[in-house]
């Protein structure tokens, strides 16, 4: 008996957005792709089910990027630790923990019913606006910016939810306006919104490796969701355009100088440039000493206070410090592979939402990458982006974990070949 | 993909296809930008950053670990021929701060307090060098134990009560100590701030004794303290080698001691110099330039000078203070030139023995004065000599009968055995800043200039030249090369270098140096204390007394300024020792070298010449003075006693009314006199009899003998008691009530007196 239409609207309210998979399912039908017990579980979609299980290669991946992090962790806050907290062990144990709680988070969302979150994406938006308002709202943290909420035993950085809510909820938007996001009024309008107030507000705190990132992940978003390349096209030249300009006029390098030395690392003039450079200086130094092979595991000389919070955004300078331009190039290996099987296993995902949610979550970590490399090497001013899986906090790293176990759970509907 | 595509099929397919090809599409170029510009970029730069620039980068990394934590090499000791130490350096330490570290102005103002407190610097000085962004800051080098056990006792008070760590640092450094103050100062020099040499032997021979500093590469932390893992690079430090001296601490302290004395007596102006050397082989036994100063206080000008220089006004103090600084480091035995006078005719009459222009039978007459080329020249007699020969004319120190000998020399011959006797190099000897003679150009030299250059006028030479001269004229001709450095041996006492005797030439032969040896010996026998005669030895030698010429302003109450000289050697049968004292314009009673410098000359041969183990020749006279020991006369019979005093050449005395000698004094083996009374007691109640030792000083050792006898005191005489000799100190006071027989010491010395034969 073929299966009501009305029925399946019902029953999985997501889909009727999905035009595709409507072909997709009447295509399948007919081929009798899905056994019919599949169906009546597509059917009663409960919130949480083990699917077709996920993804191995993925899943080993992570896990393999995720111990490489946390021991160079360690490495490179072991020094550091010993002088601040008197602890060699202080954040690797923490950090430890950390994980404990992400990988648990992760388990729990590769279970979770992803095509629930089509129905939450605005809410989530919207508990993004609230964090980003109430942190404003909040006293000031260290160095008079306002970036984290302090939650007992860790922070969380309202930039996260932002990120997490931004890429949720294009995917959602795309998905349900698909056939629309060829005009700029279902495109560019909701792109402009919504970055505009975020960044307003990530302006305020102020956080702008916050704004760069959310930027990216919005021209990201719509671009795969649909957008039309035109309008791609012309973001893009105005600002080129935009940074010509300011180059011709001289403002670039004032911009540069204004923003702590960019770019000047090794060629500052006066004491405050060498103390706003330190710390992309030693960065700098530390990578240079890695050389090919690096210095080995643990040798890193930077570490020793020369790179203030080495944990922290500048980790993949002792890591290169340690493990050289092969030990990087390695890393990277593994980060590239971890972002092609996640986009690839997002696109064999069933529905539009959990291929654009897949993708849009993936390529965050490689924005995030590179981004990180390019502020350790001073080719972008140094704004505090930190280093996937690598890089100590416990509120990224446990939001990262979780937004893997999305990945892992779309990967569960996928259709990819498995051993 | 928003092309237009003509084929209405193919349009078709794609709209059926649709939004799953395009997001396909999309992503593509997704992981083009991301994997491929993005990777790709990062991996760019990390290849350029490490490949490229990786080896200069990993150099400043380096170096801003290693903040030249260097490590100061142990400064070689200079030890005197007998291995005593005359200068060393000791361990010390440096204060240094790595300001960078602190936090507040609050530990900053701490720090410097405590710091000027502790070590006497200026608090607004350190309070600077606590605010610059540097890992090192010296704040003051060469601090002993006490100052540095104070500055850690600061640094564990920062630490507790302002929570500031690694700011102040403790480096070794080293201190240089003279053990003997003034000694040898022109010869030893001192060390400036960083231990470099900046005088004498010091400076000569820095690059021994520097040694070579070491660096521990220690890689420090950004906070200083050493990285707790082994990342070191240790380059120790080599310590300076070790420098011994020809000098002779026993010989310059006995030189050092009579100059300064000859300084006091005589008044001199413009200082003196005394040099002692080894005929045989050049090496200087002594070298003082007097008066000294304190190696270990080099740059404290003696009070009245300095006193002098206050009266200034206030901008040309600084210059006259540098001034007097380098005068009085200036080494005059080696920096500065003089007229040697009639010293010179020692030289002058080895020149024309050599060359065969005189011998003993050659006679020359001086009528008071001589005319050369219409000009005349005076002898110091004004009377004249009458007719000498060659001997006497040397005794006689007889101008007219040197510019008859320079004459038959001739003006090439005299230039020649000039350079020969090595005036006209420098001497090459191993101390800073020899000066260059002054003689005539080649051809400028006139019949007159010749004339008052055979008695060492009107040219002026280095005092070590001279002595190196007199050295030649002694030894058998041989010009050697003066050294003050023997022997150079690394820290562990590994010979790096030993110094050989140089023979630069032999200027005149042997027979013409013992017949030189014999007629100087003579002089110095027959002219007495005015000629260096010093009891015991035959000593050869020449006073000298030279007018200073070109002095505008002569600063001696005589008119014009003298060099007062004496230079000889003894034993003068087989030369050992040569000896050059000249005072610089001495203002007391006289200036004849023969009155101011021949004492001094005796005095400290006197002494010198039995530390050296040089044979001894009494004459005669001499005799009188040489202590005997006393015999044991007691339990013997008086008459046996009395037998056996007089055997022993003593003059026999007897108290009391015994027949048994009971005591006697002097005991048995006292030194004394011979000819002395030796007191014989028989009985015990004259053993309470009691003289009064009178004064005996200012007198001649004849003149002490006499009395002695007449006060029933013996005599044990010590020091220069020939001829010209004085008593300047008696061991029991004058006025003390001593036993009779009692040996009374006294100490004799050389006096100026009215000697001069120049």
């Amino acid at each position: 008996m073929a299966p009501n239409k009305r029925m399946i609207f019902q029953a999985d309210v997501n889909r009727i957005y999905d035009e595709e998979y409507q072909r997709d399912e009447q295509a399948k039908k007919e081929k009798l792709f899905i056994r019919p017990s599949r169906r009546r579980k597509m059917k009663n979609a409960k919130w949480f089910g083990v699917g077709m299980g996920i993804d191995l290669p993925f899943c080993i991946i992570l896990l393999v990027l995720l111990t490489i992090g946390t021991i160079m962790m360690f490495s490179a806050s072991y020094a550091f630790s010993y002088y601040t907290q008197g602890d060699s062990y202080y954040f690797l144990i923490r950090q430890i923990v950390f994980i404990a709680v992400g990988l648990a988070a992760m388990i729990v969302m590769s279970f979770f019913n992803y095509n629930k979150l089509h129905k939450i994406a605005p809410i989530v938006l919207g508990i993004a606006y609230f964090s980003l308002l109430l942190v404003l709202v909040l006293p000031a943290g260290e160095g008079g910016v306002k970036r984290w909420i302090p939650l007992g035993m860790f922070n969380i950085q309202p930039s996260e939810i932002a990120k997490f809510g931004v890429i949720l909820f294009f995917s959602h938007w795309a998905s349900k306006y698909y056939n629309k996001m060829q005009l700029a009024k279902y495109s560019i309008l909701p792109g402009l919104i919504v970055f505009g107030t975020i960044a307003l507000l990530l302006f305020l705190e102020p956080h702008y490796s916050g704004i760069v990132i959310i930027g990216l992940l919005t021209v990201l978003m719509l671009y795969i969701g649909g957008m039309k390349t035109k309008y791609l096209l012309i973001g893009g030249a105005l600002l080129v355009g935009l940074v010509l300009v300011l180059a011709v006029t001289g403002g670039l390098s004032y911009a540069m100088s204004r923003m702590a030395g960019w770019g000047q690392a090794l060629e500052y003039t006066t004491d405050e440039m060498w103390w706003d450079t330190y710390q992309t200086r030693n960065s700098l130094y530390a990578i240079g000493s890695g050389g090919l092979w690096g210095l080995g595991l643990g040798q890193s000389r930077q570490k020793y206070l020369y790179i203030p919070e080495p944990q922290n955004d500048f980790i993949f300078a002792v890591v290169v410090e340690e493990l050289g331009l092969i030990g990087a190039a390695i890393i990277l290996l593994i980060f590239a592979l971890l972002i092609w099987r996640g986009i690839t296993l997002s696109l064999r995902a069933k529905d539009k939402f959990g291929k654009l949610l897949g993708i849009g979550l993936t390529s965050q970590i490689g924005i995030q990458v590179v981004l990180n490399i390019l502020v350790i090497t001073d080719w972008l001013p140094n704004t505090g982006i930190s280093l996937p899986f690598f890089s100590y906090g416990g509120s990224s790293l446990i939001m990262l974990l979780a937004q893997m176990g999305i990945v892992l759970s779309i990967s569960r509907t996928a259709n990819i070949e498995r051993t | 993909m928003e092309d237009n595509e003509k084929n209405a099929n193919r349009r078709k397919k794609r709209a059926e296809k649709g939004p799953n090809q395009r997001l396909r599409q999309r992503t593509a170029v997704l992981i083009i930008a991301i994997l491929v510009l993005g990777f790709g970029a990062a991996l760019v730069r990390l290849s350029f950053l490490t490949l490229v620039q990786g080896s200069s980068l990993q150099e400043a990394a380096v170096s801003q670990m290693l903040r030249d934590t260097k490590i100061n090499a142990k400064r070689g000791t200079i030890y005197d021929a007998k291995g005593k130490v005359l200068a060393e350096s000791a361990s010390a330490w440096q204060v240094v701060l790595a300001p960078i570290n602190f936090e507040t102005d609050q530990q900053r103002e701490a720090a410097a307090s405590g710091l000027s407190e502790i070590l006497g610097v200026d608090y607004q000085n350190v309070l600077e060098k606590t605010k610059q962004k540097s890992y090192y800051v010296v704040v003051k080098r060469k601090i002993e134990v006490d100052q540095r056990d104070r500055v850690m006792e600061l640094t564990e008070k920062l630490s507790k009560d302002y929570d500031c760590d690694g700011v102040i640092q403790l480096l070794d450094d080293y201190k240089r100590y003279y053990p003997k103050d003034e000694l040898a100062s022109c010869v030893i020099g001192f060390t400036g701030a960083d231990e470099q040499g900046l005088e004498g032997v010091e400076f000569k021979y820095d690059d021994y004794l520097a040694g070579t500093p070491g660096r521990i590469v220690t890689a420090g932390d950004a906070r200083g303290t050493n990285m707790p893992f082994q990342y070191e690079q240790n380059i120790e430090s080599e310590d300076g080698n070790n420098i011994y001296l020809t000098i002779d601490e026993t010989i310059q302290s006995i030189c050092e001691k009579y100059m300064a004395q000859g300084i006091i007596d005589n008044n001199v102006k413009n200082r003196a110099v005394c040099i002692a050397m080894d005929v045989n082989s050049g090496a200087i036994l002594a070298m003082v330039t007097a008066n000294g100063y304190n190696l270990n206080d080099p740059y404290t000008l003696p009070a009245d000078v300095q006193q002098e220089i206050n009266e200034l006004p206030e901008k040309e103090r600084d210059k006259a203070e540098g001034e007097a600084l380098s005068a009085m480091w200036r080494n005059k035995a080696v920096a500065d030139t003089y007229m040697p006078g009639s010293v010179f005719k020692m030289c002058t009459a080895s020149m024309a023995l050599e060359e065969g222009k005189i011998d003993d039978n050659t006679t020359f007459t001086c009528g008071g004065s001589f005319v050369v080329d219409d000009k005349t020249i005076n002898c110091h007699a004004l009377g004249g000599h009458g007719t000498q020969n060659f001997t006497q004319a040397i005794c006689n120190s007889c101008n007219p009968a040197f510019i008859q000998i320079g004459q038959l020399v001739g003006m090439n011959k005299f230039r020649d055995y000039y350079r020969g006797f090595g005036f006209a190099d420098k001497s090459g000897i191993d101390l800073p800043g020899e000066a260059d003679d002054n003689f005539w150009p080649e051809g400028t030299m006139s019949l007159v200039d010749l004339a008052v250059a055979s008695f060492g006028q009107n040219f002026s030479i280095t005092p070590i030249s001279m002595i190196t001269a007199c050295a030649a004229v002694a030894n058998g001709g041989y010009v050697l090369q003066p050294y003050v450095v023997s022997k150079i041996t690394d820290a562990k006492g590994n010979v790096v270098k030993n110094v050989e005797k140089k023979v630069k030439r032999q200027v005149v032969s042997k027979e013409t140096s013992d017949r030189m040896n014999e007629i100087l010996g003579y002089n110095t026998e027959t002219a007495g204390a005015t000629a260096g005669y010093v009891a015991g030895y035959k000593v050869a030698g020449k006073t000298g007394t030279s007018e200073k010429i070109g002095v505008e302003e002569p600063v001696s109450g005589f008119g014009k300024d003298y060099i007062a000289s004496f230079c000889g050697y003894a034993p003068a049968d087989d030369p050992q020792i040569a000896m050059l004292v000249f005072f610089d314009t001495p203002d007391g009673g006289a200036y004849y070298g023969s009155q101011v410098s021949s004492p001094v000359f005796i005095n400290i041969m006197t002494e010198v010449l039995p530390y050296l183990e040089i044979k001894t020749d009494y004459k005669e006279e001499d005799l009188a003075f040489i202590d005997v020991s006393a015999g044991d006369y007691t339990g013997l019979s008086l008459e046996e006693a009395k037998k056996a005093v007089e055997e022993d050449g003593f003059s026999v005395s007897v108290k009391g009314s015994g027949d048994t000698v009971l005591a006697q004094l002097p005991a048995v083996s006292s030194k004394l006199a011979p000819g002395g009374s030796i007191v014989l007691y028989t009985d015990e109640e004259s053993r309470s009899e009691k003289v009064t030792v009178p004064n005996f000083l200012e007198n001649t050792a004849a003149y002490v003998n006499s009395m002695a006898a007449g006060y029933d005191l013996n005599i044990s005489f010590n020091g220069a008691v020939s001829t010209g000799g004085v008593a300047v100190a008696q061991d029991i006071p004058e006025g003390t009530e001593v036993s009779p027989g009692t040996v009374v010491t006294v100490t004799f010395a050389a006096s100026t007196d009215s000697g001069f034969n120049d």
